[in-house]
This record gives C-alpha cells, sequence and structure tokens, in this order.
C-alpha cells in the first residue's frame, strides 16, 4: 500500500509515542516534535517566507496538537494529523504576515561547499524562487507546495485544506504557470 | 537560449525540497510550554481548595479515568514535580510500598510526571529525588502521621475517583 503522505506512518513508534504522551509521559511528546520539527518547517519556512514565522507556527502547530491529541484519530498517521494543523495555521499566520514586508530565506545548507561564483548564482536563484512564490496567491502557493515539494497526492491535499480535488489540480496548475511565467519576467530584467 | 516550461519548474522543486533546518530551540519551546500546561490544575481540581494553591510547583492531577469493573474501581492519578535540577524522581507512597523502583517518574523539561491507579481510600506518598532526597509534594496537604521522619504528603480518593 502506498504512503500518501510520506509522513505517515514512516516511524511505526509514532503510535507509541502519541500512547504514552496520552498516558501522562509528555517527555515522549519531544521526541516526536524533533522528529517532525525540520520536516514540517520546511513547508512553513516556504510558505510564509519568513523564518520567524515560520518558527512561531511550527511552534504553536505542536503545543495545539499536544492539547487536542485526544481528537487524533489514527495515531499511527500522526504526522498527516499534524500537518493538517500545520496548514491551518500557516493560512492565519501568512494573512498577518502579507501585511509586512517578505523576506526570503537562504539557507545556508544549500550553499554549503559551493564556489563562489556557484554561490553566488545560487543566492540569485533561490532569491528567484523565493520572489516568484511569494507573488502566488495564498492558495496557489499552498496548493503547489503540497503537491510538489511535500510530494502530497491530492486526496490527502483535500484532507488536509478542505478544498475539493478538481479545485486543487486547478490551483497546481495555475501556480505552475506563474511561476513560469514569474522567473521567465525575472530573467529578462 | 531557452528553456522549457516542465524544465523550470522542476528547478524550483529541486530547489524548494533542499533541506530546511529549523532551529531546534523551537523543541525546547513546545515542552516549556506543554510543561506549563501539565503543572496547572485542571478546573476539575478546582474544589480542592488546597491543590489550587499548587499550580506553580507541583500537583496531583486527575488524568482520566480507568475502565473499571470491580467493587472498588481504579482511576488513574497523574503525580507530578517540578524540579528541573534533579537527575532522577521517584513516586514512593501506601500503593506501591514505597518501592522507588515501581514508580519512576519520566521528565520533560523539569516537570517529573507519572500516572497511578488508584482504589478509593487514604495514602500517603513522597518523592525520592536522585534516591536520597525525600520531599513532600508541595502541592497536597502534609501527612501528620509521619512515622519515618521524612516529609510526605497525603492524598484522599474518593468514592467517584476525586
Amino acid at each position: 500500500m502506498s504512503q500518501p503522505l510520506g509522513i505517515g506512518s514512516v516511524e511505526a513508534s509514532d503510535a507509541e509515542l502519541v500512547r504514552r504522551v496520552r498516558t501522562g509521559d509528555i517527555g515522549a511528546y519531544s521526541t516526536l516534535v524533533a522528529r517532525y520539527r525540520n520536516r514540517l518547517g520546511r513547508y512553513a519556512v516556504h510558505m510564509l517566507g519568513d523564518r520567524e514565522d515560520a518558527e512561531e507556527a511550527l511552534q504553536d502547530s505542536f503545543v495545539r496538537a499536544y492539547r487536542s491529541l485526544e481528537r487524533c484519530d489514527d495515531p499511527a498517521r500522526f504526522g498527516a494529523w499534524l500537518y493538517g494543523i500545520l496548514v491551518n495555521r500557516c493560512r492565519t499566520s501568512g494573512a498577518r504576515a502579507a501585511r509586512r514586508r517578505r523576506m526570503f530565506v537562504r539557507d545556508a545548507d544549500a550553499l554549503n561547499g559551493a564556489t563562489h561564483a556557484d554561490q553566488a548564482d545560487r543566492v540569485e536563484w533561490s532569491d528567484s524562487v523565493n520572489r516568484a512564490l511569494a507573488r502566488l496567491a495564498p492558495e496557489y502557493r499552498e496548493a503547489f507546495l503540497l503537491k510538489h515539494v511535500e510530494d502530497l497526492e491530492y486526496d490527502e491535499m483535500a484532507r488536509l485544506t478542505g478544498a475539493g480535488v478538481s479545485a486543487l489540480k486547478m490551483r497546481v496548475k495555475r501556480a505552475r504557470e506563474q511561476l513560469q511565467r514569474f522567473l521567465k519576467e525575472a530573467e529578462h530584467v | 537560449m531557452f528553456e522549457r516550461h516542465d524544465d523550470i519548474v522542476d528547478r524550483v522543486v529541486q530547489q524548494l525540497r533542499q533541506p530546511v533546518s529549523i532551529d531546534p530551540a523551537v523543541d525546547d519551546r513546545v515542552m516549556a510550554e506543554i510543561a506549563a500546561d501539565a503543572a496547572t490544575p485542571r478546573p476539575r481540581l478546582a474544589r480542592w481548595t488546597w491543590l489550587a494553591a499548587a499550580a506553580a510547583l507541583g500537583a496531583i492531577l486527575i488524568a482520566r479515568p480507568w475502565a473499571g469493573g470491580t467493587a472498588s474501581p481504579l482511576n488513574a492519578f497523574q503525580f507530578v514535580l517540578v524540579a528541573p535540577q534533579a537527575s532522577s524522581v521517584a513516586l514512593v507512597g501506601d500503593f506501591n510500598d514505597w518501592d522507588p523502583a515501581r514508580s519512576p517518574m519520566r521528565t520533560a523539561q523539569g516537570v517529573w510526571a507519572t500516572t497511578v491507579p488508584l482504589a478509593p481510600g487514604r495514602y500517603r506518598y513522597a518523592f525520592l529525588v536522585n534516591g536520597v532526597e525525600w520531599r513532600a509534594d508541595p502541592g497536597a496537604p502534609a501527612a501528620r502521621d509521619d512515622e519515618f521522619g521524612t516529609p510526605s504528603s497525603v492524598i484522599t480518593v474518593g468514592g467517584n475517583g476525586s
């Protein structure tokens, strides 16, 4: 059977950790936080375009998930359930952030080992991608990231976002078209 | 030179799929918030006036009733002690023959917790810190009939688990 989310039950012990947290072992929750921090953090960083906002959204999502852990119906898919909380949290955070100047994230890890010239090219490309991504409407950016970066199936995306599959396909298509256009424009500036 | 549209999107995806490192301090902040939750008495306990004063230091929290079908139904009680400097804490009391090995406590950010099932009754208990230091529960009444000369606390479990 395929793993639609890629984060649903890859770690067999998610269910066990959730069970331990539910019986009062709050220390077990720190293992879940460490396990999903970077994976979910990438989505938040790209969705919000600001590392500080992303970390705040991530922190808030982990705390919300803990407080409502009794409503996690399938503990083996804790990751997918947590992802849904983060997607919603990013929507509200994104609305606030949109009123501010966006800051773009250059991940130092992505630049390691590059020559000076390579590094300059990579920084330029990274900035262009971030700028193009930031120009997308939030619902287009959300759909594009979930589909192409997080590699989710449309059914899973529909569950997470509450949108219909056909609407999501349309958003992904538009996002692709707009990204292409924005990046082409940037090349000619 | 022209690049196919799909190639551009592929390059975008490749760029965005690079791992992103999030500050591990996020973990600490999450666990600190959660620990603060655990150390705060829940509304169900508000009628225990002695417990209300224990919010910051330690508390006994009712976790959730166990499914008990016997004449003396068991209820799960969570015991919590805030002891950031401790390297180990065990719960000892009448309910476990004062045996530290039977109720070791787990910690998250200095908040030590364990859950034990208790039938209705009155129990004396204490925390054994670092294997040597006896501490009473700062959020519970002190036991008066202390035959061992060490601090201990008392919890009375009613018939309905309160």
